[in-house]
């Protein structure tokens, strides 16, 4: 027979093995195993309410199961212990039912404090409105007339296993959200199409974005650095596809690239309006193809029929014919199909380079090309 | 009526004693307990309310 520890020794240990684990879990906050404190001091603390009340939930079991393991064991039977008989006990039921309530107003007290801080958009700096796209984020900087697509900037090669997978692996994007730090930043959130959820943890922001409704939220972030977050609210096949990148820089770095993204926007207008190379339509037609429409009809054209034609020897992109259609399905998307209109998510000169493209790629004959000029003036007779 | 208000407080609470049980069913009609029991749920809803409205200013 071997002896065992008397069960205090071992009540002991055990508290010990566990507190030192989950200290180690609170502490060492990279473990994984811990809520992230974030950036933010609304996230730091909502960190401190989480840590708070897991602390009194330990101190809870504890208690309830320190006195229940030591009740089984002082007054077991081979020790002779004879069960009381009873029916009730006004007293201790008033106060097993007072005591949690008590303990539940306590907690409610710093919560409410902080839920108040959180829904405070008031006094913003910059106004962003957040909108999801099936599978994209867009962002519009209210005051300053500037808007554009965020999309996932890990390449294909990399999902399919073609390449090493890196660092940021399906948590990078093209087109970041960029915001000076130590401003207050007021987000806006809605959908153009099924409801999404902007999540970025380390700001503790986790919205939902409906169609037709706006959601708010703020924050200030005081480090200068890249969060990141990945829509929380299952939208759809490319879900997991549509990242969030967040930067956070000084107020200067931030002017330059404001001013650098209004150059690009008139580069891009200026763009619309002169006659395009092949080259350069099949060059741009490539990357807007790879990043709008690859995910349903594959990056050779092949498609999964029937949800997503195949593109390629589509009679639609090989023939003169075909071309009005073509155009106009691009544009306004297939209606009774999961095709997207796109003349709302893409500049002129995107959608004249991807239908060059199709006409042109993966043995496509067709032979002509799109100018941004024609569908610019497509859509200013509509 | 100080039983009454007691034993709809107990009520609240989910909590009672046997004896104030069986002194509550000597009653004859259920009618106190009823109005008293609303009257009361509305004083709670007010009260609780008030705290909501005053916390949030």
């Amino acid at each position: 027979m071997h002896s065992l520890l008397p069960f205090g020794r071992w009540l002991l240990v055990l508290c010990v093995i566990f507190a030192s684990q989950v200290q180690a879990a609170a502490i060492n906050t990279s473990s994984g195993w811990n809520l992230p404190p974030g950036v933010t001091s609304i996230s730091q603390e909502i960190f401190s309410l989480h840590m708070i009340i897991f602390w009194i939930c330990v101190a809870i079991a504890v208690v309830v199961f320190g006195v229940m393991f030591w009740s089984l064991f002082a007054y077991r039977k081979s020790k002779g212990a004879k069960p009381a008989n009873f029916h009730e006990n006004t007293t201790v039921e008033v106060i097993w039912t007072a005591v949690p309530l008590l303990i539940l107003i306590a907690m409610a007290i710093p919560a409410t404090a902080t839920l108040k801080k959180i829904y405070d958009t008031s006094d913003a700096d910059i106004d962003i409105l957040v909108t999801g796209y099936q599978w994209r984020w867009h962002y519009q900087y209210v005051e300053e007339d500037l808007s554009f697509f965020s999309n996932l900037g890990t390449p294909r090669s990399q999902i399919l296993g073609e390449e090493d997978k890196g660092d940021f692996y399906l948590l990078e994007v093209d087109n970041p959200l960029v915001v000076p730090v130590g401003k207050k930043i007021r987000f806006l959130f809605t959908s153009n199409d099924v409801i999404h959820a902007w999540w970025v943890p380390d700001l503790a922001i986790k919205k939902d974005t409906i169609p037709g409704f706006i959601n708010e939220s703020w924050t200030i972030i005081d480090e200068p650095g890249t969060y990141r977050g990945q829509c929380a609210e299952l939208c759809g096949r490319d879900h997991a596809y549509m990242p969030i990148e967040v930067r956070a820089v000084s107020q200067e770095t931030y002017d330059e690239w404001l001013e650098e993204q209004r150059q690009m926007l008139a580069e891009d207008a200026a763009g619309s309006q002169r006659e395009w190379t092949m080259d350069e339509l099949m060059d741009r037609g490539k990357g807007v193809y790879n990043t709008y429409c690859a995910a349903c009809h594959q990056a050779d054209g092949s498609g999964m029929p029937p949800a997503f034609p195949a593109l390629k020897n589509n009679p639609m992109m090989i023939t003169e014919e075909g071309r009005d259609a073509h155009i106009d399905a691009v544009l306004y998307g297939r209606s009774g199909t999961s095709m997207p209109a796109y003349s709302g998510t893409l500049s002129v000169a995107d959608i004249a380079a991807v239908i060059t493209y199709e006409r042109n790629a993966w043995g496509n004959d067709a032979g002509d090309r799109v100018q941004p000029s024609e569908i610019s003036e497509m859509l200013s007779d509509d | 009526m100080l039983q009454v208000i007691k034993s709809v407080l107990a009520a609240f609470l989910g909590v009672q004693s046997e004896k104030n049980r069986q002194q509550d069913f000597q009653s004859r009609s259920p009618w106190p307990f009823i109005v008293t029991g609303v009257v009361m749920t509305l004083v709670f809803v007010l009260v609780v309310a008030s705290v909501a409205r005053w916390a949030a200013s």
